[in-house]
């Protein structure tokens, strides 16, 4: 048998193309007469109604083929998420599921709303046009914080930004699902969290902000639509969920499913920002202007910042009780939140903020209340860590709060408390299968060496002055059972019996591809070359929902993995009837099938793959040679669960208490993989996401003029941390709690790299100077503020 | 108003016709069609659009194509020796130094211009190269690793790898 392929630190699959240039983006593709399109945004207001639009300089720029309006176009409504095809349509009502989005608006709600799109032959003479159209606007009042959305929303006629949502209020708990609009459970005699701070001995209480961060993908998003001869939409886009936005295509146009075609392109960097439609609905509602020719639009940098989802930025109150020897007893929690101008996601990372609390400690009672309010700002959406990073910079730092008042160890405290098997995980009625955060708290500790660094910053003087911090996480593989989790695998065998496996993989840069390769190799017993992976075309792969929630591995591996099981058990199946032995007695080694312990007996799969394909009829006996058809494997699978992985990260970090800067010396990230099935993809995963929970924690927000304008739509101005800017990041793949459902006993590790980090950071501020800085990110500003307010440990 | 462009990308002639204000990126991108050089920020920022111009490393999307007449241009297509990758992109491809891989012709093109000029670098060398370079995938960490490997190649400065 070939090698196992399994753990090993093997090239990419996909890494040759990317390191020559030959791979390609949506942005680098040419078609035979392309046009080129161009949104015209509203950059000169966050809230504005237009009040006219003129095209008639714009239309007498040479090249311009045509500009198209709100009137151009469906007025239908629409969703970006492809959340209405993941959940049953029950939990869309819960969630408050609406339609607010227009494809060009009358009324501008966030600076960088779509107005209008040029169609052009060149692109420079598309955005010569663009910058030729006048639109007249009347400007209305701005709402960029909850407090002023809210006043506005209870005013008798104030302002809606929708009539759906009365009081401006975008989501909430509703009381019908969730008692007291809260998420958590009651203690074993009914009591809530509320009701059970009166028996505590210790309780704290906080609030903390979290930022609005954007994904920053280095990959602007770029598209090709084509509305072809035989009257298809075809769209190439560098979304994360294919297949849902395939769906949310032929809806927003009304097109039967079938004459939509989507071709994912090579992704670069998602992150969250293509977990539903962006310019999806401009390309392709140009490209439907003009049949028959292909129309490219491409982003501009500063339209990502205005123009594609972000964070969910807010307050998360937090009350926590304890007995004194830090039994932990209630916790009450709100998140409220700024939504931006339109409803979409307006549910789900508010919602798992809550859940991710709900997942981590065995509290008596928890209920945590989430709400978000419409604001001038460009819309919230998914990234990575969907509402876990928010609640984890929260309370965590709570956590070493009370483990320092208490004189208690916090690696002990989060040893013992920690949820574990048998425990219920962030959702309801799903239990932890493993868990191996235990070791990843003692891995980390060793390597960082938590407890002479404890000892040895204790009592710190000077100008600079050093902290350590802890922060543990726990976050899912998949969203079962809240979301709908199905992919669909075909394996199809070759006349040389290599494979083609025909799935619909999103790789963002986390190298799923490759992973599932190695696991249909390992399933075969074929080698990776023999083996390739066919995906991105709507037309050819089976359903998938596509990269979200970590799941791509844990979900879309058991397709792959049952796909190969039935193309060797068909191998298997044939080789019983031709040597007449059987198939349990079979074995099957470089692609030579025997019976076991009788190596002489045997046959080459080589042999009945191709004798498949080429079934022959033997002119002597008139009798076809070998078994006729060609193999194919083929699996629909549903995940039944989420295998939350645990993950613990240590930080050092050195205070300059003249300028309050914080500077990251050291990071230790212990994650509970279960499996590591490419070591090289789940470290970069990881090492990766410490560049973004870095940046949550201590540079990236948006800043915004009086108007709601972004100030720093731009690399220069916002702030994510450079190759000279990153710490020292050990890594470590625990594998010690391989899960008994994921397959080959993997856990995620997409979303949890965030998680660490951040809190871990924000306690290392803390220890080195003994004030919590509680908004995030923590800026020299912060930090020199909190210490003039309230002086430094003594 | 258009003049001509006259230079060479990757070793072969090139002769564009090109406005005032056309950028090498798009030049490079859109006339030529080697679209290794990416655009991210086209503001100088993100280093996707890094290409050797007479070995030095420029951001091609904030330098006017005009300004490269008569010099040579490299893109990370032009690296390759004998049909061989340069070992840099041998090493990216080893390490699982690129993730999305949008980020990854700047970060090999301007680590090719370290290699260049200093033999021996050492992983802040590395690191100050690429300073002009952004990635949202890695971390930095395995590139840095695959410039050490790459660095250690007896074929570092590119040839045969």
């Amino acid at each position: 048998m070939a090698e196992s392929v399994i753990g090993k630190r093997i090239p990419k699959v996909d890494s040759r193309e990317k390191v020559t240039g030959q791979a390609v983006y949506a942005g680098d593709m040419r078609m035979p007469g392309m046009y080129y399109g161009k949104v015209v945004r509203c950059w000169e207001h966050a809230h504005a109604k237009v009040k006219k639009l003129d095209f008639s300089a714009a239309l007498k720029v040479p090249g311009v083929v045509k500009i198209i309006g709100p009137d151009d176009v469906t007025k239908k409504p629409y969703n970006t998420t492809v959340m209405k095809l993941l959940v049953p349509e029950i939990f869309g009502e819960v969630f408050g599921e609406i339609a607010d989005l227009n494809i060009f608006n009358r009324v501008v709600k966030h600076q960088g709303d779509a107005i209008c799109g040029v169609i052009a032959r060149t692109e420079e003479a598309a955005e010569r046009a663009a910058a030729k159209i006048k639109v007249t606007y009347e400007p209305l009042p701005v709402y960029m914080t909850v407090e002023a959305s809210k006043a506005e929303g209870k005013k008798k006629n104030g302002y809606l930004f929708t009539p759906l949502k009365p009081g401006n209020l975008a989501f909430d708990l509703p009381e019908s699902f969730f008692p007291g609009k809260r998420y958590g459970w009651n203690d074993k005699d009914g009591k809530t969290a509320e009701q059970l701070f009166s028996k505590c001995d210790y309780i704290i209480e906080d609030t903390f902000y979290v930022p609005k961060q954007k994904q920053c993908q280095m990959e602007n998003h770029s598209y090709v639509a084509h509305y072809d001869e035989r009257n298809r939409l075809n769209i190439w886009t560098s979304t994360q969920m294919p297949k849902p936005v395939q769906v949310l295509i032929a809806e927003l146009f009304e097109l039967p499913l079938t004459r939509v075609r989507l071709t994912q392109t090579t992704v670069g960097g998602g992150f969250g920002v293509r977990l539903g439609m962006i310019g999806e609905p401009h390309a392709c509602a140009m490209a439907m202007a003009v049949p028959g020719h292909p129309v490219r639009m491409e982003f501009l940098r500063e339209e990502d910042w205005v123009a594609s989802e972000t964070r969910y930025p807010g307050h998360i109150w937090l009350k926590m009780g304890f007995k004194k020897d830090g039994t932990p007893v209630a916790v009450d929690a709100m998140y409220s939140a700024r939504k931006g101008g339109y409803y979409t996601h307006g549910s789900g990372p508010p919602f798992c903020a809550a859940a991710f609390l709900h997942g981590m400690y065995k509290w008596q009672a928890l209920g945590m209340q989430t709400e978000g309010y419409f604001t001038n700002e460009v819309p919230t959406g998914a990234y990575r860590g969907y509402g876990n990073p928010q609640i984890t910079f929260a309370a965590e730092q709570m956590i070493t709060k009370m483990c320092n008042e208490l004189g208690l160890d916090e690696i002990e405290w989060r040893k013992k408390w920690h949820k574990s098997i048998g425990d219920e995980t962030w959702l309801k009625g799903v239990t932890f299968a493993s868990d191996g955060l235990n070791d990843c708290l003692d891995v980390a500790a060793k390597e960082f060496g938590w407890y002479e660094k404890k000892k040895k910053y204790a009592k710190q003087t000077g100008v600079k002055r050093r902290g350590i911090g802890l922060a543990v996480m726990q976050h899912t593989s998949g969203a079962f059972p809240m979301l709908l989790e199905h992919s669909v695998c075909t394996a199809k065998l070759n006349e040389d019996c290599t494979v083609e496996l025909i799935q619909q993989i999103s790789d963002l840069g986390t190298g799923g591809h490759t992973v599932i390769t190695q696991m249909a190799a390992e399933t075969l017993g074929f080698p990776m070359e023999d083996i390739h992976l066919k995906s991105g075309d709507s037309d050819m792969c089976g359903f998938d929902i596509g990269a979200h929630a970590s799941r791509t591995i844990y979900c879309a591996g058991p397709a792959t993995i049952e796909a190969c099981e039935s193309v060797k058990k068909q191998l298997l199946e044939r080789a019983a009837q031709l040597l007449e032995a059987n198939v349990a007695d079979l074995e099957m080694k470089d692609k030579i099938i025997s019976v076991k312990g009788n190596p002489q007996k045997s046959i080459s799969a080589v042999k009945i793959a191709k004798e498949g394909v080429y079934n022959y009829i033997d002119a002597a006996t008139g009798k076809t040679i070998g078994i006729p058809g060609q193999i194919q494997g083929y699996s629909s699978f549903f995940a039944k669960h989420c295998s939350p992985p645990y993950g613990a990260c240590m930080s050092e970090v050195e205070v300059d208490i003249e300028t309050g800067e914080v500077k990251v010396l050291n990071l230790v990230n212990g994650h509970d993989i279960g499996k590591a099935i490419h070591p090289p993809s789940v470290e970069g995963q990881l090492e990766g996401g410490a560049q973004q929970g870095l940046g949550f924690v201590l540079t990236e927000e948006y800043a915004y003029d009086s108007k709601g304008r972004v100030l720093n739509n731009d690399f220069t101005d916002y702030k994510m941390l450079g190759p000279s800017d990153m710490p020292k990041a050990k890594i470590i793949l625990v594998e010690t709690a391989p899960d008994p459902i994921g397959p080959m006993g993997v856990k995620s590790c997409g979303e949890s790299a965030l998680m660490g980090p951040i809190g871990s950071v924000a306690n290392a501020v803390y220890d080195a100077i003994g004030i919590q800085i509680k908004e995030a990110p923590i800026t020299p500003e912060k930090v020199l503020k909190a210490i003039k307010e309230q002086g430094l440990r003594k | 108003m258009k003049y001509m462009l006259s230079f060479t990308v990757n070793g072969a002639p090139a002769d564009v016709a090109v406005g005032p204000t056309e950028t090498l990126l798009d030049v490079l991108r859109d006339r030529l069609g080697f679209t290794g050089a990416k655009r991210g920020c086209e503001t100088g920022d993100c280093g996707a659009c890094t290409v050797l111009v007479d070995g030095r490393s420029v951001r091609s999307c904030i330098t006017l194509a005009l300004t490269v007449q008569g010099k040579a241009v490299t893109t990370v297509e032009g690296l390759a020796r004998d049909g061989k990758p340069h070992p840099l992109q041998q090493a990216f491809h080893d390490h699982g130094a690129s993730q999305c891989g949008f980020c990854t012709p700047g970060m090999i093109v301007s680590l090719a211009e370290l290699l260049e000029k200093n033999p021996e670098p050492c992983r802040d060398d590395a690191r100050a190269a690429i300073a002009g370079n952004l990635c949202r995938c890695t971390g930095y960490v395995k590139i840095i690793d695959a410039a050490m490997a790459a660095a250690r190649s007896p074929h570092k400065k590119g040839g045969p790898a």
